[in-house]
């Protein structure tokens, strides 16, 4: 529809740039993709990627190329506090994701003494300098992202834990039945999200050259609604990787649609507000839900 | 039996031996937390905050949740203002009609919110978190992102002018407490919360229509937001959309730590009120002991998770999502 009005829209270069830019969104959307599968939800992905930019842009100077390492680390730690908290102290996702998201923040916060910090140029060439590159016209980013997509397709169709994960968002206590250590998997849904959110503030920093603890800010709407508009329900069990990756790029065109047509940023979030209540409602399998609270 | 049930009154009481706890803990490290300029300042963080958590409360006693916290404030902050300042800029004149519009603004999105809830059959975190983000871009869309100046001295009374000690405002959010806890204790509507939370079909088997009941309990909700968005402009002189910043994570977790259970049914008001002083005094004793005060929300998440551990009756559930 976008094409029609204007024919720019569709030359190579703008969707190429178009895929690009939503590289960070699409890998958080993909770990988010992991959790929501089970039925739980990850609030803590926006608050663990921002803490992402601000530990890449700290241990560069001293790590180098390792500091993707740490920072994957760390979001794998605070993705499997989340888990654990869930399964271990039964408290319900979305408040521990809160409170384990609360928890992040401090420490991007502390670690940033709450100011936006810079990359050295230098540095940041040096280390991550491949990833702003491209070969052949498709820049090294792009075939980053899909690489890590291929990654969590893998894990979720050729892997025993991926089809625990969709035993157990189909049906919980069947899997629980069936002798599956479900607790487990969960942790290492969340901790795969944490990490995955990681990754995504790791190149979003990398690409903005800094980090702050509110750089990521703005990434949480547009991931869930990624991953539900791509058709993965809110109650879990369908759906999967391949889907958020059809429903990052739906989000991503309405986006820059939205800036050809000249709607302002924060039309935008009100949109996609409404989107989401519209893609639950109608992906939501209620048969799972016998009282909705 | 006898045993367990002194166990249950003890638990009960445990918010508030740790409010003491917490209050002797940081006089005993810095005697000038124990005054009365400091007290004052802990009512003023704690007036907002306490009009918002007291909202939610009745959500969560249904056993649901209310995340739109954040986007109902700015939109009522926001339009507020603009009301306030179209009809004359105070308080002693027509400007007054401001104060109810607020509410009915607050009233309308928490029945938006209800609606969408009950009537789509979205789980309440996800259709108010949805709804949070529609607020907000609602109110820069509103403001184009600027900020609207209260300069009404009638109006920033509240927090100006102080009676024994404590500003208006205090004194204020006291009295809404009171109604909140009168809808609470000796209404029917407020009754009938604690009748769904406890258990939703035999509420629905003996009548009640619970649908309809939860769209009440947003509605209530959203008033009180919209109290909490006029304490909160009061307290600054200014309304923005970062108005509504940070109350979703604060009041949850008030309403947690004070002894409310998610799961619904058990907690009232009151303990809302010692769940913010709880998070209010950690906040204000942080500061006051030298510690900085992005340390907060670190502490808060920890104190969430303990209190939803505490309070969870792990025997009626099965699983966990």
């Amino acid at each position: 529809m976008v094409g029609v009005t204007d024919i720019k829209f569709l030359s190579p270069e703008n969707l190429l740039n178009l895929a690009t830019d939503v590289v960070p969104l699409l890998i958080m959307a993909v770990g988010m993709t992991l959790v929501i599968y089970i039925g739980s939800i990850d609030l803590s992905s926006q608050s663990v990627a921002n803490m992402a930019t601000v530990l890449a842009t700290v241990t560069l100077p001293v790590a180098g190329a390792a500091s993707a390492l740490v920072v994957m680390a760390a979001g794998l730690l605070f993705g499997a506090v989340s888990g654990i908290v869930t399964t271990r102290l039964k408290v319900p996702s979305f408040i521990a994701t809160l409170a384990v998201g609360g928890i992040a923040l401090s420490v991007a916060q502390y670690v940033s003494g709450q100011q936006a910090l810079h990359m050295d140029a230098g540095q940041r060439n040096h280390a991550f300098g491949w990833m702003q590159g491209s070969t052949a016209g498709i820049p090294h980013e792009l075939v980053l992202a899909l690489v890590i997509v291929g990654v969590a397709w893998f894990i979720q169709n050729r892997m025993t834990a991926g089809r625990v994960l969709k035993a157990i968002g189909t049906g919980e206590p069947v899997a629980v039945a069936s002798g599956i250590r479900v607790e487990r998997y969960k942790i290492l849904a969340f901790a795969l999200s944490g990490m995955f959110a990681a990754i995504a503030g790791l190149m979003f920093s990398v690409k903005l050259s800094g980090g702050s603890p509110t750089l990521a800010e703005g990434f949480l709407l547009p991931a869930i609604v990624a991953v539900l508009v791509g058709g993965t329900p809110l109650t879990g069990g369908v759906g999967g990787v391949m889907n958020t990756l059809i429903g990052t790029m739906i989000v991503a065109v309405v986006r820059a649609s939205m800036l050809y047509l000249n709607i302002p940023a924060t039309g935008q979030q009100i949109f996609f507000g409404l989107v989401l209540i519209v893609a639950i409602a109608t992906t939501i399998d209620r048969s799972k839900m016998r009282i909705v609270k | 039996m006898t045993q367990r049930l002194t166990m249950e009154n003890l638990r009960k009481w445990v918010p508030l031996f740790v409010l003491i706890g917490l209050v002797l803990f940081f006089t005993a490290v810095n005697p000038n937390f124990l005054s009365l300029r400091n007290f004052a300042r802990i009512a003023i963080s704690s007036s907002p905050a306490l009009m918002v958590a007291t909202g939610v409360t009745f959500v969560i006693l249904m056993g649901s949740i209310d995340l739109s916290m954040e986007g109902t404030i700015a939109v009522c902050a926001v339009l507020f203002a603009l009301m306030l300042n179209a009809l004359g800029g105070s308080l002693s004149g027509a400007g007054w009609l401001a104060i109810p519009g607020a509410l009915l603004i607050g009233a309308v999105l928490g029945a938006v919110n209800g609606l969408i809830h009950v009537k789509l059959k979205i789980p309440s975190f996800m259709a108010s978190l949805s709804l949070g983000f529609v607020g907000i871009g609602l109110s820069l869309l509103i403001t184009g992102g600027d900020r609207i100046l209260i300069e009404d001295p009638i109006f920033r009374s509240l927090l100006t002018v102080r009676v024994g000690g404590f500003p208006l405002m205090a004194w204020a959010a006291l009295a809404c407490l009171l109604i909140a806890w009168f809808i609470q204790d000796d209404t029917t509507v407020g009754r009938n919360f604690y009748a769904v939370g406890g258990g939703e079909d035999l509420a629905r088997a003996s009548g009640l229509n619970t649908g309809r009941l939860r769209v009440t309990g947003f509605i209530v909700a959203g008033i009180f937001y919209a109290l909490g968005a006029i304490f909160a402009v009061a307290r600054l002189g200014i309304a923005e959309t970062e108005t509504g910043q940070n109350f979703m994570f604060v009041s949850i977790t008030s309403v947690v730590v004070g002894g409310t259970s998610l799961s619904g049914g058990s907690g009232g008001v009151w303990n809302t009120l010692v769940g913010v002083l709880i998070v209010n005094v950690i906040g204000n004793g942080m500061v006051v002991v030298g510690l900085p005060d992005y340390f907060q929300d670190g502490v808060l998440g920890l104190l969430v998770i303990a209190a939803v551990y505490l309070s969870t009756d792990r025997r009626s559930l099965f699983f966990v999502k």
